[in-house]
């Protein structure tokens, strides 16, 4: 979708704040997310589903809330989607049903152990040949799905050459509908100087790894 | 079971924005006391969660990778080829690195990461992602200007070298191997490891002889 997140180039943001603390949260509301995140879910999401839900976030939310908080109601969503819960029970943090299971406590060890378990590859068997070889030019797509995309607009309608070819992995468009499907994935280098006026005179890269379908040719 | 039903999710977002506490503080409290109500997590699986992102996952596992590519060319090699697999002989495989890449900084290329379209980041190497990197001034200034976003992080490169930057578009990920400081012969990986910083190897820092003259 043509939404807020993609904000590839997008000019009026900064300066960057290069202070910020080295300490992994700022905030105790900020761990508490990221633990709540790390030990719940709701069943049958897709990564791509998630990140969709995430851009349909409301687009001066998205902008002005904090990331981690912002991120954190974009797991709201997915509880009230999946009926775990209401946004009533989310405003008052009480639970108008009865407890139907108990959660079990883990230790650093056992979140340690699960962490290095939820490795995934996105990588499947094809039947289709890949339609380019590295070293190719490709010209990308002007339009992709209205839906979740992982073509970003910046990189629309635009030159660039084949890096590397990384087999077919899960096409983010359709695992945002429930569905698997493998297509070949590639880098393609873009040259600074096709994106953007002013870098007429660079020799800068910029690497973004598409989809055979994004491309036109 | 999750819909997939998109005006489903904007409506839900909807009355999350109107119904919610607007101070995050408030809204996790309530979302954490819900979810420990209906036996979803406990107070103490979310604890070993953070203890284990604040003490054992974090840049210090990504900089003992750096280190050790620098002392063992064998290892090096391997973690060109394949980073993903190359991490697992530490066991600091995990969360965001299943499609892991090292992308090395030369005396001629530069390599900066970033991801555009959400916030992407190798999280069980590198840990929590700093803020700066999920804002919308990193975000949009990476791709369009990166050689303006590295001066504010005190970065400045000659015009002869190439600033390749990496879009996390897809479910690979990218890792900057920094170039190893002068005069650090005689340092051991351990202590190689401390001059590496987390910036570095998201390529918003590249010089790290700073840091090693500070531990010299």
């Amino acid at each position: 979708m043509d939404g807020i997140h993609d904000l590839g180039g997008k000019q009026g943001f900064g300066p960057i704040n290069v202070t910020e603390p080295t300490e992994p949260f700022h905030e105790e509301w900020e761990a508490r997310v990221w633990g709540i995140s790390c030990s719940t879910g709701a069943p049958g999401i897709t990564i791509d589903w998630w990140r969709y839900i995430r851009e349909m976030t409301i687009p001066e939310d998205y902008l002005t809330r904090p990331y981690l908080d912002s991120w954190s109601e974009s797991d709201m969503v997915t509880l009230v989607d999946s009926n775990i819960c209401t946004v009533e029970e989310l405003a008052t943090g009480k639970s108008n049903t009865p407890r139907l299971e108990d959660a079990n406590n883990i230790t650093v060890d056992q979140a340690l152990e699960a962490n290095r378990m939820s490795s995934r590859r996105f990588d499947r068997p094809s039947n289709a040949d890949p339609k380019y070889i590295v070293g190719n030019d490709v010209v990308t797509c002007q339009f992709t799905s209205t839906g979740h995309t992982r073509l970003p607009a910046y990189v629309r309608g635009k030159p660039g050459k084949v890096y590397a070819y990384h087999g077919a992995h899960l096409l983010p468009d359709a695992g945002a509908k429930g569905e698997e499907i493998a297509e070949h994935l590639y880098t393609i280098a873009f040259n600074a100087c096709d994106l953007w006026p002013e870098a007429h005179d660079s020799n800068d890269i910029i690497f973004v790894d598409l989809w055979e379908s994004y491309f036109d040719n | 079971m999750t819909t997939f039903d998109e005006k489903k999710a904007v409506e839900i977002h909807q009355a999350l924005h109107s119904h919610l506490p607007s101070e995050p503080a408030l809204r996790v409290k309530a979302l954490e006391s819900l979810l420990i109500e209906k036996g979803l997590t406990t107070s103490e699986t979310i604890d070993a969660w953070i203890e284990a992102y604040s003490e054992e996952i974090g840049p210090k596992r990504g900089a003992l990778i750096i280190a050790r590519s620098w002392v063992d060319p064998e290892f090096k090699k391997r973690l060109m080829a394949d980073a993903a697999k190359a991490i697992e002989e530490f066991g600091f495989e995990g969360k965001a690195t299943g499609h892991l890449k090292a992308v090395e900084n030369t005396d001629k290329i530069h390599n900066l990461v970033v991801c555009t379209l959400c916030s992407c980041y190798p999280f069980s190497i590198l840990g929590i992602a700093p803020t700066w990197y999920k804002t919308a001034a990193y975000r949009s200034r990476a791709v369009r200007d990166p050689r303006g976003v590295l001066n504010e992080f005190g970065v400045m490169l000659n015009d002869d070298i190439k600033v390749c930057v990496w879009d996390s578009t897809a479910e690979l990920r990218y890792l900057v191997v920094p170039q190893r400081p002068s005069g650090t012969d005689n340092l051991n990986e351990k202590e190689l490891a401390e001059l590496v910083t987390r910036n570095s190897m998201i390529g918003t820092d590249r010089d790290l002889n700073s840091q090693a003259k500070v531990k010299s």
